[in-house]
C-alpha cells in the first residue's frame, strides 16, 4: 500500500511546475461521444488543465503559487487589454492586504468563467433541455438550452444567467446578468457586472473538451479577449468540498488586512 | 534515475497548498520552515486539511499547524488516515505564516522511513488522465 501511495504521490508531484508553464499536449483526434440524438455527449467528470490560470491568465513565472503558461489566445500579444483604472485595481488586489477581498476566500462561488479553471473538478450533466455544471466546491450552474431571453437586467447573480445552443458539435453558452463581485483569479483580474461571457465547449475526442471563453466587458477592457484550455475527463467521481466547514484562512487574511489598516490609518 | 535524484528533483517542484485564497497574503515565501516532531493530530477538513505537529525545542513543546490542499486533493493523491497515525515522527516543510504564529503552508511531509508526502497543489491537476 505504501509503495502504491508513494508512486501515486510521485506521479502527482513530479510534473508540477514545468507542465504548468507549457501548453498541454495536442489532443489526439478521435471520435467524440454522442447521444442518441446525435449531439455530442458532454456528460462526465472533468477538470480543466488550467495552466495556473487561477493565479494569472497571462503567462507568469513561478512565485508562491507555481507558474502559469498563459491561457489567453486573443489578443495576439496574450495580454489582458486593461483600461488604466482597471489595471490599477488589479495591481491593488494583488497586494497582501487585499487577499481578504477575493470572494472565493469567503467561500463564494468562483463565477464565470473562473469556476471552470479553479483547481477543482466539475461534473457535467447534459439533457436535451439543459446542461448543468456541478462544481466540486458545492456550486452549480444551469445552462438553459430552451430559453431564448436572459433574465431581467435587474437580476444579478454570482454565476450569471447562462443560455446555450448547439452550433455543429460546439456548445455555445452566453452568460449575462453577472453581479460584478467576482474576481477572475487570486491575483485579482477584473470582471464587472457589464460583462458578457461567451463560452465554447468543443469535444475533440472521447475524453477531452476544448474550452474557450470570450469576455466582453467594456467597463474594464478596451476590447474583448479570449482564453482557451482543455477540459480532461478524470477518473473517480465528485466528492464534496464544504468550504465553510473549516475556513481558518479567512481570519488570517482579515488579520493581514486589519494590520495594514492600523499601520496606515495614522 | 536513482531514488535520491528523484527526490532531489521533486524538491524543485514543491509548491504550496494552493487552494482558494491568496497565499502570498498569509504566508511568506521568503521564510521557509522545516520542523520535526510528533504528529499530534490531523484534521481532514475543507477547504484545507491541517496537520498538527508537536515540536519540542529546549524542553518546551510548541504545536505547529501545517495547512495542506483540500482533503479531497489529498485523498485523490493517495493520502489515507491510517498513513498518518498520531505519534508518528514527521518532518514538515513549508512556508511560515506572516503573522509569526506556528502556522505554515505545507510543501511536504517526510515520514520516518524517508518517504515524502506532497501536500501542495499540483498545477498539472486536470491534465489528461494517465
Amino acid at each position: 500500500m505504501m509503495t502504491r501511495l508513494f508512486l501515486a504521490l510521485l506521479v502527482a508531484s513530479m510534473p508540477a511546475i514545468d507542465v504548468a508553464a507549457q501548453a498541454p499536449a495536442a489532443a489526439p483526434a478521435g471520435p467524440v461521444r454522442r447521444l442518441p440524438d446525435g449531439k455530442p455527449d458532454l456528460n462526465g467528470f472533468f477538470q480543466s488543465d488550467h495552466g495556473g490560470a487561477n493565479w494569472g491568465l497571462e503567462a507568469h513565472k513561478e512565485t508562491f503559487t507555481g507558474g502559469g503558461r498563459g491561457v489567453i489566445i486573443d489578443p495576439p500579444d496574450k495580454k489582458l487589454p486593461y483600461q488604466p483604472w482597471a489595471a490599477a485595481e488589479r495591481a491593488s488586489r494583488n497586494r497582501p492586504e487585499r487577499g481578504y477581498d477575493d470572494p472565493t476566500a469567503h467561500c463564494f462561488v468562483g463565477g464565470v468563467p473562473r469556476s471552470l479553471y479553479v483547481p477543482a473538478p466539475v461534473h457535467i450533466f447534459q439533457t436535451a433541455e439543459a446542461v448543468v455544471f456541478l462544481h466540486e466546491r458545492m456550486a452549480w450552474r444551469l445552462v438553459s438550452l430552451s430559453r431564448k431571453e436572459h433574465l431581467p437586467d435587474t437580476l444579478r447573480l454570482w454565476q450569471g444567467d447562462s443560455i446555450g445552443r448547439w452550433e455543429g458539435d460546439t456548445l455555445i453558452v452566453e452568460t449575462k446578468n453577472l453581479n460584478g463581485k467576482s474576481w477572475l483569479n487570486e491575483v485579482g483580474d477584473v470582471i464587472s457586472h457589464a460583462a458578457t461571457v461567451v463560452e465554447r465547449f468543443t469535444p475533440v475526442n472521447a475524453d477531452r473538451i476544448t474550452y474557450q471563453a470570450t469576455v466582453t466587458d467594456l467597463n474594464v477592457y478596451t476590447r474583448p479577449w479570449t482564453i482557451e484550455m482543455p477540459l480532461n475527463r478524470q477518473p473517480g467521481e465528485m466528492l464534496e468540498v464544504a468550504c465553510l466547514e473549516d475556513n481558518q484562512d479567512l481570519q488570517h487574511l482579515k488579520d493581514v488586512r486589519d494590520e495594514f489598516r492600523r499601520n496606515n490609518s495614522k | 534515475m536513482k531514488p535520491a535524484l528523484i527526490l532531489a528533483a521533486l524538491l524543485l517542484f514543491a509548491v504550496p497548498a494552493i487552494a482558494h485564497h491568496s497565499f502570498s497574503a498569509e504566508f511568506d515565501i521568503n521564510k521557509p520552515v522545516k520542523v520535526t516532531g510528533k504528529l499530534s493530530s490531523m484534521r481532514w477538513s475543507n477547504p484545507h486539511a491541517w496537520i498538527y505537529i508537536d515540536v519540542e525545542t529546549d524542553g518546551k513543546v510548541v504545536t505547529w499547524a501545517f495547512e495542506t490542499a483540500t482533503a479531497n486533493a489529498l485523498y485523490r493523491r493517495g493520502w489515507r488516515k491510517e498513513d498518518l497515525e498520531p505519534g508518528t515522527v514527521v518532518t514538515a516543510e513549508g512556508w511560515h505564516a506572516r503573522n509569526g504564529s506556528p502556522t505554515a503552508n505545507t510543501s511536504s511531509i517526510t515520514l520516518p522511513d524517508g518517504r515524502r508526502l506532497f501536500a501542495g497543489s499540483a498545477p498539472n491537476e486536470g491534465g489528461a488522465p494517465r
